[in-house]
């Protein structure tokens, strides 16, 4: 006796593939393949069988069973996937809609120039100091070889306070006497190697050159034998290191009452014009002895450059007075 | 300083361009550029006017007949007022074109034929402005070139000197450097001295020696003022920027300008007696030429006669006793003032002169005699007359300046070694004399023109300025590294770099404010007003950030930027005990939305908890701090809190008074913060424990109490029971409003307990609780409204609502 299972297959191979979804898939297994199942019902028919038939029998409706647990599966994998497809297209989002939260602020173009300034000359060894806003003759002036009545006083036009007993510092200069008198009174010695940045006044009109307040950095290296030489090098090779080239530099004699051999230091442009960028000199001995230091035992060099002008040069800036503004559509720009 | 190339040139023979020459000079410490002059005034002439009659069509135009050198005289038509028969001046003849672009034609004008144009100095471009005809010398050739007769083909050298080189502000100083620069000799001058036709002298006296080293004077009689300075002298001021005013005093400035020595002419008729140098007597008052009249104090240097005060030395003349056009005798004063006593005169008048910017940077002692012969000689062959003998008085020759130039300091300042020879050679061309001390170095002996060479050091610079500061070699960084102690982070650094990436912008703003915004805004702070303003709204010093930052913030919502995030680090100024105190402080302005623009999210304006959060972040790491309600002037007293780290005061934090925000006409009320800079000094350095293994319990509780009560007191007390097990609280909800009796409000503590060596049993954690619970109802009359357990506290489940 032989059973036809073909029939019972071939449905059972349609709906497998018909099935909507896992439940449904899930009751023709059980349907099929259970206990109960119409497919596992053949195997009961094995009995009234002769030995041969039997066999051939058992093995066809073995392969049945396996064929139709692959069959369900893969159908139930798919399902699966078709299913977690629907998800997924339902949750897609907008990528392109900008992200939410506060957004990055930025320092002052000013204040950027001068940590790089300081990080320059820190790996030179130059410590950072500071010194007050509001000055005495003495250290503006006086201890920096500049006479009372000296025409180079008229050249730099001051702001006076508390009746003419202050002033607002016309430099940073004035750091350099505080620096050398502590390092006396405290009774140390050279060497003495610092950078002072900070604000400065001169009673100049605001426009697109010129403005009241502005930022120095000084520099002051004094040691037993510090010479022109050191000071040509060093700030050639800041300035090398500050414009991220090897610039064209040239020292200029120029006249500054607290630095002897004195200059100016002026660098190639673009267009080949030559651009003053700041002043130095070897410390002038008489600064060495208004505040204590043996001239005869120590030399010493000087410089100070105004950081609005490193700052315009190094990012195309045209105008002073946006330094002042705190514009922000200005200020933005220098959030990279 | 501007003055004519083509008269230096004429001392030192220099072969380089106008160009070259300048820049060999800036090179040398000399700042100085060479603009060129116009020369192109092709086809206009020296021409002759014979004959002026009237325009037949025009009242204000007259018909010239002009001799310019051809065959034929020309009709020229001309409106200037000064033409008239018998003088000189320049004549455009038609194909000319003028400097303002204007081309001469051959044309009619009002019916009458002009063949040319009869020019002004204006015209030419030789002025700004100018009346009439210019001019020319009666003895000017007809028909040559008018660029010809006055020289043109020249170049004006615009000098820019530093204050130590006023040996240079003449065309001896600038003949002489450049002699010295290019090693040539000096080719001039060489003044002849006028014969001495008169007997007529004054007395000297210089009772301010000190002041007043050497005067040298002497009177000419006989001149006539009525001459016309000539051309070529004319011309030389001119390019200075000079006019030509009185024969006299076009001679007294083109010596100046020529030599350096500033002089001054004095109408004899005024003079009484003898001449005196002294100091003025306090409350003395004297009219100067200016019209100005001063009141003088015992530092001013005075010239005087018998009867009073002269002129103010080396400053600038009286107003009586200068020359006028009826002069006819005059006495030249050729004197050498000390720097300071004119410097000090000058700066407390405020009276700038060619006189004063000379003397106060030092004129040479030796030079009176000879300024003084130069100028007579010209005086006499412009203006006649008949010179008396010279009268002098002080030191005729200064004991001379010898300053001793050590060959070792040379070269440990420069740090490179220039041969004996070249020194030498250098500094002798400079006109310093040289002579060697056996192998240690030289006397040098400085001349008189040289004020700024007083120190070896001084010398130094004077031989690497003439060697070259280019050839000094560069010495590669050979100086012994002493490096310091690292600090963990540099908190000036760290803020900044926090808050702008909180969405803070940096300013810098002006550290002069407006008084009456910064009265309202620090009315507790003795400012520092400025002696000496620059501008109405910038008259005393920031006693508080706010008055810079609050105009940033108005500048920038003018400008449709409405959320505005400001912040600024600097020094704040003000006045205690008669003495200025600085101190260093940070301070935050933000105004607009809460957040930046966004979809999803609600907008809302930012508020106090906001900005405080950006505090919370500053001061992250700096343990010690406390927020406390407390009223500040300038901030509304029901949201400002004082700062305060480890018991003192560090800052205040608020939103702006609404009656400011009313009286500053602001759009809306912005959130302020200052802070000291010293609060936030003092970083710990981090010293880790191991995160523990044991997992934490987490509690919720729900409390109502009165509205009044401070959520860090809460917090506080909570803390104070809750024992080591309660690693954290916090407030998570507050709540008003129905439901709540007025006047109360509902508060939500997160409690989390943990310990590092094992698990916490249920137990544990409750009666830990309960001692939190019974605290804060004995403390503050709270009542507990819920609790909940939020077992382990893992992704922060089990929050029950409140």
């Amino acid at each position: 006796m032989t059973v036809d299972i073909e029939p019972l297959l071939g449905k059972a191979r349609t709906d497998i593939g018909a099935a909507p979804d896992a439940r449904a898939l899930e009751q023709l297994r059980v349907d099929l393949l259970g206990k109960k199942g119409r497919v596992t019902e053949l195997l009961k028919q094995l009995g009234g069988m002769a030995p041969e038939a039997r066999k051939a029998f058992g093995e066809r409706v073995n392969l049945a069973k396996d064929e139709l647990a692959r069959l369900i599966d893969a159908r139930r994998r798919a399902l699966t996937d078709a299913e977690l497809s629907r998800q997924l297209a339902a949750e897609a989002i907008d990528v392109t809609l900008p992200g939410r939260g506060e957004t990055v602020g930025a320092l002052h173009p000013i204040t950027r120039t001068i940590e790089r300034i300081e990080r320059i000359f820190a790996e030179m060894g130059f410590a950072s100091v500071a010194g007050p806003e509001i000055e005495d003759d003495f250290h503006n002036f006086g201890a920096l070889n500049i006479p009372e009545n000296h025409p180079a006083r008229s050249t730099m036009d001051t702001f006076y306070v508390q009746n003419g007993r202050k002033l607002l510092r016309t430099h940073t200069s004035p750091v350099q006497v505080r620096t050398m008198e502590r390092v006396v009174r405290e009774k140390r010695t050279p060497p003495i190697r610092i950078i002072v940045p900070g604000r400065v006044y001169r009673r100049d009109q605001i426009d697109r050159t010129h403005s009241p307040m502005f930022h120095q950095i000084e520099g002051l290296y004094v040691a037993e034998r510090v010479t022109l030489g050191d000071l040509k090098y060093d700030l050639m090779s800041f300035l090398s290191r500050f414009f991220e080239r090897a610039v064209e530099v040239r020292f200029r004699p120029s006249y500054f009452p607290f630095v002897e051999p004195g200059a100016d230091v002026h660098v190639r442009w673009s267009g080949g014009r030559w651009l003053e960028i700041l002043g130095c000199g070897m410390v002038h001995p008489n600064e060495f002895k208004a505040v204590g230091l043996d001239p005869e035992r120590y030399t010493g060099y000087a410089f100070g450059m105004g950081v609005e002008r490193l700052a315009m040069l190094r990012h195309d800036i045209g105008d002073l007075r946006l330094f002042f503004n705190n514009d922000l559509r200005f200020l933005a720009q220098f959030r990279p | 300083m501007k003055v004519s190339i083509g008269w230096i040139r004429e001392w030192a023979r220099v072969r380089a361009s106008d160009a070259q020459l300048a820049e060999r000079l800036t090179l040398a410490g000399i700042e100085c550029e060479a603009e060129p002059h116009r020369t192109d005034l092709r086809d206009v002439v020296v021409g002759l006017i014979r004959d002026v009659q009237p325009h037949p069509q025009a009242d204000r135009l007259r018909v010239c007949t002009v001799d310019a050198g051809g065959k034929q005289p020309l009709t020229i038509v001309c409106g200037a007022a000064n033409a008239r028969a018998g003088m000189k001046a320049p004549v455009a003849l038609p194909g000319a074109a003028l400097p303002d672009g204007t081309a001469i034609k051959q044309a009619a004008l009002r019916g009458v034929e002009s063949a040319g144009m009869l020019c002004s100095a204006k015209e030419l471009g030789l002025a700004e402005k100018s009346e009439g005809l210019l001019e020319l010398d009666a003895d000017a050739k007809v028909g040559v070139p008018v660029a010809k007769h006055l020289a043109l083909d020249d170049a004006i050298l615009v000098l820019e000197l530093t204050p130590n080189r006023g040996d240079c502000l003449s065309v001896l100083g600038l003949a002489r450097e450049l002699a010295a620069l290019y090693g040539l000799t000096l080719t001039g001058p060489a003044p002849r001295a006028p014969t001495v036709a008169s007997t007529k002298k004054y007395a000297i006296r210089i009772d301010a020696t000190r002041d007043c080293p050497h005067y040298a004077g002497r009177a000419i009689e006989g001149i006539d003022p009525r001459v016309r300075t000539p051309d070529w002298l004319r011309e030389r001021l001119r390019r200075s920027g000079l006019r030509a005013i009185h024969p006299v005093v076009d001679v007294t400035n083109y010596v100046m300008l020529e030599l350096g020595q500033p002089l001054h002419a004095f109408d004899c008729a005024q003079l009484h007696g003898a001449i005196r140098v002294r100091r003025a007597k306090a409350g003395e008052a004297l009219a100067l030429l200016n019209e100005q009249t001063v009141e003088l104090t015992p530092a001013d240097l005075l010239i005087a006669d018998d009867r009073g005060a002269l002129a103010l030395a080396g400053v600038m003349g009286g107003a009586k006793s200068g020359v006028t056009a009826q002069t006819t005798e005059i006495f030249i004063e050729s004197a050498c003032f000390a720097p300071e006593r004119v410097a000090a005169t000058g700066r407390r008048l405020r009276l700038p002169s060619d006189a004063l910017y000379r003397f106060e940077r030092g004129v040479d002692p030796t030079l009176q005699r000879a300024a003084l012969e130069r100028a007579s000689e010209l005086i006499v062959a412009i203006c006649g007359g008949r010179a008396g003998p010279v009268t002098e008085a002080g030191a005729r020759r200064p004991k001379p300046v010898t300053v001793r130039l050590r060959r070792a300091r040379l070269d440990q300042l420069l740090g490179h070694a220039i041969p004996d020879r070249d020194v030498e050679a250098l500094l002798k061309r400079l006109g310093i004399g040289m002579k060697r001390i056996a192998r240690a170095g030289w006397h040098a002996t400085v001349p008189g023109h040289r004020y700024d060479l007083r120190l070896e050091v001084d010398l130094i610079e004077e031989v690497a300025r003439m060697y070259g500061y280019d050839r000094i070699p560069a010495r590669p960084y050979a100086a012994p590294l002493t490096p310091a102690p690292v600090p963990e982070r540099q908190p000036a650094q760290l803020l900044r770099e926090r808050l702008a990436a909180r969405g803070y912008f940096e300013a810098i703003t002006y550290s002069f404010v407006d008084a009456a915004l910064q009265r309202q805004l620090a009315p507790d702070v003795t400012p520092v007003p400025l002696d000496n303003p620059l501008a109405d709204t910038m008259t005393q010093m920031r006693a508080t950030l706010w008055s810079g930052l609050i105009p940033a913030w108005q500048y920038n919502q003018q400008r449709q930027q409405k959320r505005v995030r400001l912040f600024e680090a600097g020094v704040c100024f003000g006045e205690g005990a008669g003495a200025v105190a600085e101190q260093e402080r940070v301070a935050l302005i933000a105004a607009g939305p809460a957040a930046p623009e966004q979809w999803g999210v609600p907008a809302r304006p930012v508020d106090f908890f906001d900005v405080k959060a950006d505090l919370e972040a500053l001061f992250a790491g700096v343990g010690g701090l406390r927020f406390e309600a407390a009223q500040h002037p300038a901030l509304h007293p029901g949201r400002s809190a004082r700062i305060v780290r480890d018991g003192a005061p560090a800052g205040w934090l608020g939103a702006l008074h609404p009656r400011l925000v009313q009286a500053l006409d602001l759009a809306e009320a912005p959130i302020l913060a200052e802070v000291e800079m010293s609060a936030l000094q003092g970083l710990a350095l981090p010293h880790p424990a191991e995160p523990p293994e044991f997992p934490s319990s987490r509690r919720d509780l729900a409390l109502v109490l009165r509205d009044e009560v401070p959520a860090a007191d809460l917090l506080a007390q909570a803390r104070g029971v809750g024992g080591p097990l309660l690693r954290a609280a916090g407030v998570f909800d507050v709540y008003r409003g129905a439901g709540l009796p007025n006047g109360f409000k509902s508060v939500a503590l997160s409690l989390i307990f943990q310990d590092n060596s094992r698990t916490l049993t249920d137990e544990e954690v409750d009666a830990a609780v309960q001692a939190v619970a019974r605290r804060l109802q004995e403390a503050f009359g709270a009542t507990i409204r819920g609790e909940s357990s939020g077992g382990v506290d893992q992704g922060g489940t089990g929050r029950s609502a409140v």
